[in-house]
C-alpha cells in the first residue's frame, strides 16, 4: 500500500524537482554579481596616498634614530629601533612595505651580528627570505647579508677548532653570495630589456 | 386504558400532578419511536399522533444541532443542488443525473489523474526550461570603464628600479635608501594632490580619498 502510494506521487513528481532545480539553476546564473569584493589585493594601478607616506615616513624616523644610537654606540637601542619598522603598518599589498622590511632586516641582521647574535642574525634573515613575494634587489641583498652570517659562523667554528662545520658555513656563505648575484643579473637584465 | 386520542383531548395535567400508568406506558412506547427513527429504523405503520410528534422531535432536534448528515445523504443534497442548478434534467438509473458525475467518482478519478497531470505539466516546464537555458545566447561582457591610467610616478610601486643592485658594502645602508625611496614618493604624492585630476586618474588605495 505504501508503495503504491510512494510509486502514485514521488515518481511523477521526478520532473518537477527537475523543473525547480533548473529554475534554481537560471536564477543562480542571473543573479546579480557582487560589484567589487569586500576584500581585494592591491593593484599596480594604487597610487600613493597618506597612509604610505605616513608608513614610510615612520621608518625613516625608526632609521634615523638608530643611526643616531649607533654613532653613540648604542647597538641594542639601534637594534631596537630597527626591529619596530617591523611592525609597522602598511598599506596592504603595497609594494614598497616589502622593500622597507626587507632592508629593514638586513640592517637588523648586522647588528645583531656585531653583537655576536648570530643565531638571531640568521633568524631574522630566513623569516624575510621566507615572506617575500618577489623577487628584488632587496631579497637580492639580504641573501648577501645572509652569506655574511654564514662567513661569521665559520669564523666561530674556526676559532672553536670545528674546521668541518666552518667549512660547511663557507660553502653556504658562497651559495647565499651566489643566489644574491643571480637575482641581480636577472633583475638587472629585465631592466635593460624595459628600457 | 386511555388512548392516543384521550392524551392529545384530556386536560393539560397540572405541572406537580403524578403521571399515570398510561401517560408512563405512553411515554415509554413513543420513546422507543423516537429511538428508533433516530436509528434508521422508522417503523412502517404508525398513528397520525405519533407521526406528528415525532416530526415535531426530529425537528426540535436538527434544530439544536448535532445532527450530522450521512455521506450518503450529504452526497445526495448536493447533487440535488447540481442539478436544480443545471435545469433539473432528469435523474439517471443511478440516480444521478447523465450529465453530472457523482463527486465520489468525481474524485477518485481526480486523485488517479492529478500525480501524472503534474508530471507531464512539469515535464513540458522542464523542457522549456532546458530549451531556454540551451538557445539563451551568451550576452557579451559590458565592457569595463577604467579610470584614465595615472603617472607611473603616482603610483606605489616596488622600489627596484629606483636603488638598482646594492652592492655588499652598502648592505646595511638602508637609512639612505630609505630616504631615497621616501622622496620619491613625496614627489608623487605631491603631484598627484596637487594636480587637478588627482581624484579622476588612478585609483586610491581601499576606495579612500
Amino acid at each position: 500500500m505504501k508503495s503504491r502510494w510512494f510509486a502514485r506521487w514521488f515518481v511523477p513528481l521526478g520532473p518537477l524537482a527537475m523543473v525547480l532545480g533548473i529554475v534554481s539553476m537560471g536564477c543562480n546564473e542571473s543573479a546579480p554579481q557582487p560589484q567589487e569584493a569586500v576584500t581585494r589585493v592591491a593593484e599596480p594601478g594604487d597610487v600613493i596616498d597618506e597612509d604610505l607616506m605616513v608608513a614610510l615616513a615612520q621608518a625613516k624616523n625608526f632609521h634615523h634614530k638608530a643611526k643616531v644610537y649607533m654613532s653613540d654606540g648604542n647597538l641594542a637601542d639601534a637594534t631596537a629601533s630597527v626591529r619596530q619598522i617591523l611592525s609597522l603598518r602598511f598599506p596592504a599589498g603595497a609594494p614598497e612595505a616589502d622593500d622597507v622590511r626587507l632592508d629593514a632586516r638586513a640592517l637588523l641582521a648586522k647588528l645583531l651580528v656585531s653583537q655576536g647574535q648570530v643565531e638571531e642574525a640568521m633568524r631574522t634573515v630566513q623569516e624575510g627570505l621566507a615572506q617575500t613575494t618577489r623577487e628584488s634587489f632587496f631579497v637580492a641583498n639580504l641573501y648577501t647579508v645572509q652569506g655574511e652570517i654564514h662567513e661569521a659562523r665559520a669564523a666561530q667554528l674556526d676559532g672553536a677548532g670545528q674546521k668541518t662545520q666552518a667549512i660547511d658555513e663557507r660553502r653556504a656563505a658562497i651559495a647565499a653570495y651566489d643566489r644574491s648575484i643571480k637575482i641581480n643579473e636577472k633583475l638587472q637584465k629585465q631592466l635593460m630589456e624595459r628600457r | 386504558m386511555a388512548t392516543d386520542d384521550d392524551i392529545l383531548t384530556s386536560p393539560v395535567p397540572e405541572p406537580d400532578a403524578e403521571p399515570t400508568a398510561a401517560e408512563r406506558a405512553h411515554a415509554k412506547t413513543f420513546a422507543d419511536l423516537v429511538d428508533k427513527t433516530l436509528s434508521g429504523r422508522t417503523p412502517a405503520a404508525m398513528s397520525a399522533d405519533d407521526r406528528a410528534l415525532l416530526e415535531v422531535a426530529t425537528v426540535i432536534r436538527v434544530t439544536s444541532g448535532g445532527l450530522p448528515l450521512s455521506p450518503g445523504k450529504q452526497r445526495s443534497i448536493v447533487e440535488d443542488v447540481l442539478a436544480s442548478a443545471l435545469g433539473g434534467a432528469a435523474r439517471g438509473p443511478s440516480g444521478s443525473l447523465p450529465g453530472v458525475t457523482p463527486i465520489t467518482a468525481a474524485r477518485g478519478r481526480a486523485r488517479r489523474v492529478a500525480p501524472w497531470a503534474i508530471a507531464g505539466i512539469s515535464t513540458l516546464v522542464a523542457a522549456a526550461a532546458v530549451a531556454l537555458l540551451w538557445l539563451r545566447a551568451p550576452t557579451p561582457a559590458t565592457p569595463v570603464a577604467h579610470p584614465p591610467s595615472a603617472p607611473t610616478a603616482w603610483l606605489s610601486r616596488p622600489a627596484d628600479p629606483m636603488i638598482g643592485p646594492i652592492s655588499r658594502e652598502r648592505a646595511g645602508d638602508a637609512s639612505a635608501r630609505l630616504d631615497y625611496i621616501f622622496a620619491d614618493r613625496l614627489d608623487g604624492y605631491r603631484a598627484r594632490r596637487l594636480t587637478g585630476s588627482a581624484g579622476t586618474a588612478g585609483k586610491p588605495r581601499g576606495g579612500k580619498r
